[in-house]
């Protein structure tokens, strides 16, 4: 691995290893969401802090936690933040709250978090891991937004809520159900395909070796898969 | 005979129409990783199944019981997701002991079932769903099927992708993504069988 | 070993401090969580009164409230808001109804039901502004009867609720429940089950007679009594000696009506004897009983929505030998479920007693149900023709 400079790891993670694009980490909070561009921003904010909060405690324990025990730690901590900000936004954004129903709970399990705090936080320091939170959080916010932008003007033939005029006589309501977010996400993946030439996605396809979950398993059985899979 | 009825609704409606992977996005990442092949297909669903059974029977009474009672329901997702960790976990050394062979084509999966948000997501969504034990063990029985479903349809039509010639660029990810878009397309058709399954 | 001590102490720690955290964070956002719910639930409660302010939810467990309220907000101005959930004619039916401070309903708001829909919604709108006085005067809509019927008894249940809460009494029991009581008051020895008993001659004072079903004794209904309109009997019939003159007449009625015997009457020996008349009987005092059948809708009607169910409405009906109806009762019918079912009601058939054949078609039509009332009609009419021919008038 070449010298990470600070702004190499805060770029990397909006460009070069974007989350969504790049690395296809947390599909399914990136197809559910996605249906308003409302909802898809706070999704990916929520997502961000919580990514750039367990990124700093990660770090900074990264000495104390015993190796052993490193991710049942791992995923208390997220679980921690992730209850923080699902009681933060329901006291002061409960329409939000209610947007994002279940799918906020569920950013404990974002494989994008615990594969950030497996990959890079419990290795680095905490500036940098802060950095790469960030990074990674606007990364993640910003495919979510363009995959958002697509399907509400398509679907709904609006804007944040606000209706185009003359789009909005012509909504193709496909694009806001859920064969539309899979349908958008798999084109927009294949573009970025064509614009990076072939170098992303990062991963090229799910095995073990790019499961950032790979630490949970069991890992003699997880070697064989690779292996099996090579 | 009431009771039943709704149990029936309950299952068809988690199975068909609200069908976790091709509805509600949950659990796409091994939807996705683990598709390629029946057998593997097969195993992580029934895997899943088997978890999402135990985990509801768990976190069920924990919440009524437990958290609701001590008024710590904000514990909630914390609580649940180490209950799921820890039931993975004690299902891994439970099946490696006593039954090898199923730990030996089970094994594999389990430990990525706990970050499958679909079993979190089903224990949450019983909760929030107000559903009764029957119910909710109901609702989650129905859900694995559905996933075990998605996972099979998927894998066969996933073999004969990978022998057909695509341009470069939707090679791989893309064609994956794009063919569960149709699938989940077709099964928008199931919705509204469920309300007229019985008259 | 250390290893293990390790994970644990990091793990627990990890634990605690996180617990913690949410702790205060919970103590932080609980009460602003709470608010937001708060305000949330005043939205709807704002739809069934408008006017309302700040409410407040109230501990209905130590109101006696009718049985189908479940929840109550009170309102600043002396006002209440009831969830009340009833049976109507498919499941459960859940309303919300307001009542302000002079008992008069302000809004109501249908939450869930699998009603008959649209129909709740326009009879809410009817409902509002009624009382407890008028509210048994608005009509249900024919056709939903049965929906409609379900939507005034939750909002009279709001009503009582209101009246009870305030302080008031009201007579929560069902019609059934009060006739029932009554029985129970004027003959205990009888454990509160009586049956009916079909009355097949002719009586002044007695307007219906109840058996107990233990063969105690019997219970008269008659309003010939100023005050008590209910007279228990032994089992044959008597009263106590020394009893009111009226009593005592009221006793020999029902010894005359216990003693009726029933002689069935060979009809096939009788020509044109009408269809609709199944079987005859006449009594020792020379009266007649009737076992009839009405075409309802059952057999002249059905479309797309409510089918014919192709039976007849039986009925059993008694009559004096000079043609005047003693008592009328519907046996079985399969009409139109919520509309022609009512001729099963006590509350229709009992309109029959006393008529001549001048008079029999002076009747309250059930409503929505007309080929069921006329088919009702055109038997009941039959049995004058009968009693001509058995009497061989004709």
């Amino acid at each position: 691995m070449k010298k990470d400079n600070n702004l190499s790891i805060l770029l990397k993670g909006i460009l070069l290893e974007n989350p969504v694009f790049v690395l296809i980490l947390g599909t399914c909070p990136t197809l559910a969401t996605t249906t308003t561009v409302i909802g898809a921003f706070s999704m990916g904010l929520a997502a961000a802090v919580v990514l750039i909060c367990s990124n700093a405690v990660i770090s900074l324990l990264r000495k104390v936690i015993p190796d052993t025990a490193r991710i049942p730690c791992y995923i208390i901590i997220i679980a921690g933040f992730v209850t923080l900000v699902q009681m933060f936004m329901q006291a002061f954004l409960p329409a939000i709250y209610d947007l994002l129903g279940v799918y906020l709970a569920l950013i404990t399990v974002n494989c994008i978090i615990l594969g950030r705090a497996e990959m890079f936080a419990g290795k680095n320091s905490v500036g940098k891991s802060v950095l790469d939170g960030v990074g990674m959080g606007i990364g993640f916010t910003l495919a979510l937004l363009s995959i958002s932008t697509i399907r509400e003007i398509l679907g709904a033939g609006s804007f944040a809520g606000i209706e185009i005029p003359f789009i909005s006589n012509y909504k193709i309501e496909f694009f806001v159900k859920a064969p539309g977010g899979l349908l958008v996400y798999g084109i927009m993946i294949a573009v970025v395909i064509k614009l990076t030439k072939g170098r992303a996605p990062y991963k090229k396809d799910f095995s073990c070796a790019g499961c950032p979950s790979k630490g949970l398993c069991n890992p003699e059985l997880c070697r064989d898969r690779v292996k099996e899979e090579a | 005979m009431d009771t039943f009825k709704s149990l029936i609704v309950i299952l068809m409606s988690s199975v068909l129409i609200n069908n976790y992977v091709l509805s509600r996005f949950l659990g796409i990442c091994p939807f996705l990783g683990v598709s390629k092949k029946l057998n593997q297909a097969v195993g992580m669903g029934i895997a899943v199944i088997f978890v999402m059974l135990m985990a509801t029977a768990v976190t069920w009474p924990i919440q009524y019981y437990v958290l609701d009672k001590n008024d710590l329901s904000y514990m909630q997702t914390i609580v649940f997701i180490l209950v799921i960790a820890t039931l993975v976990q004690f299902i891994e050394i439970f099946l490696k002991k006593l039954i090898p062979a199923l730990h030996k084509s089970l094994g594999v999966y389990l430990p990525l079932i706990t970050t499958n948000c679909a079993v979190l997501g089903v224990t949450i969504n019983n909760i929030s769903d107000g559903y009764s034990f029957l119910e909710s063990m109901v609702s989650s029985l129905g859900c694995g099927l559905g996933f075990l479903l998605a996972m099979v349809l998927f894998s066969g039509i996933r073999s004969k992708i990978d022998e057909t010639n695509i341009p470069e660029s939707i090679k791989g990810l893309p064609i994956t993504l794009i063919t569960a878009s149709f699938i989940s397309l077709a099964f928008f058709g199931f919705s509204g069988i469920v309300d007229n399954l019985f008259g | 070993m250390k290893n293990y001590i390790k994970t644990i102490v990091s793990l627990t720690v990890i634990c605690a401090v996180i617990s913690a955290l949410l702790a205060l964070g919970n103590s932080i956002t609980a009460p602003i969580i709470e608010k937001n719910q708060a305000s949330a639930a005043n939205e709807s409660l704002k739809v069934v009164m408008p006017d309302g302010e700040e409410f407040q939810e109230v501990d209905i467990t130590k109101y006696k409230l009718p049985e189908s309220v479940s929840s109550v907000f009170s309102e600043k101005n002396g006002g209440y808001v009831f969830t009340v959930e009833v049976t109507g004619y498919s499941s459960g039916l859940i309303i919300m109804c307001g009542v302000d401070k002079n008992g008069t309903v302000t809004g109501t708001l249908p939450i869930a039901s699998a009603e008959t829909l649209g129909y709740e919604n326009t009879y809410g709108e009817k409902l509002s502004g009624a009382t407890l006085e008028t509210i048994d005067a608005v009509d249900t809509i024919s056709g939903a009867t049965k929906t409609t019927a379900a939507y005034k008894t939750a909002v009279k249940d709001s009503l009582n609720a209101f009246v009870i809460m305030g302080g008031g009494s009201v007579d929560l029991r069902s019609e059934e429940e009060i006739l029932n009581d009554e029985l129970s008051k004027a003959l205990p020895s009888a454990d509160g089950k009586f049956t009916e008993v079909f009355l097949t001659e002719n009586v002044t004072h007695i307007k219906a007679l109840f058996k107990a079903d233990n063969e105690t004794g019997y219970v008269a209904y008659t309003l010939s009594l100023d005050g008590n309109n209910y007279i228990a009997t032994d089992k044959d019939g008597n009263v106590p000696e020394n009893s009111d003159a009226t009593v005592v007449e009221i006793s020999n009625e029902i010894k005359m009506l216990i003693s009726s015997k029933l002689t069935e009457i060979d009809i096939t020996a009788y020509q044109n004897m009408p269809a609709q008349i199944q079987k005859a009987y006449k009594t020792n005092n020379g009266n007649f009983v009737f076992e009839l059948r009405a075409a309802g809708y059952g057999i002249n009607g059905g479309n797309q929505w409510h089918p014919a169910s192709g039976e007849y409405i039986y009925i059993k009906a008694s009559a004096s030998a000079d043609g005047k109806i003693i008592a009328v009762k519907t046996l079985s019918q399969k009409e139109s479920e919520g509309i022609g079912d009512a001729c099963a009601d006590k509350k229709f058939y009992s309109q029959f007693d006393g008529k001549t054949e001048e008079n029999y078609g002076e009747i309250d039509a059930i409503s929505g149900a007309t080929i069921t009332t006329n088919g009702y009609k055109t038997a009941i009419s039959k049995i004058f023709e009968a009693i001509k021919i058995l009497k061989g008038e004709v």
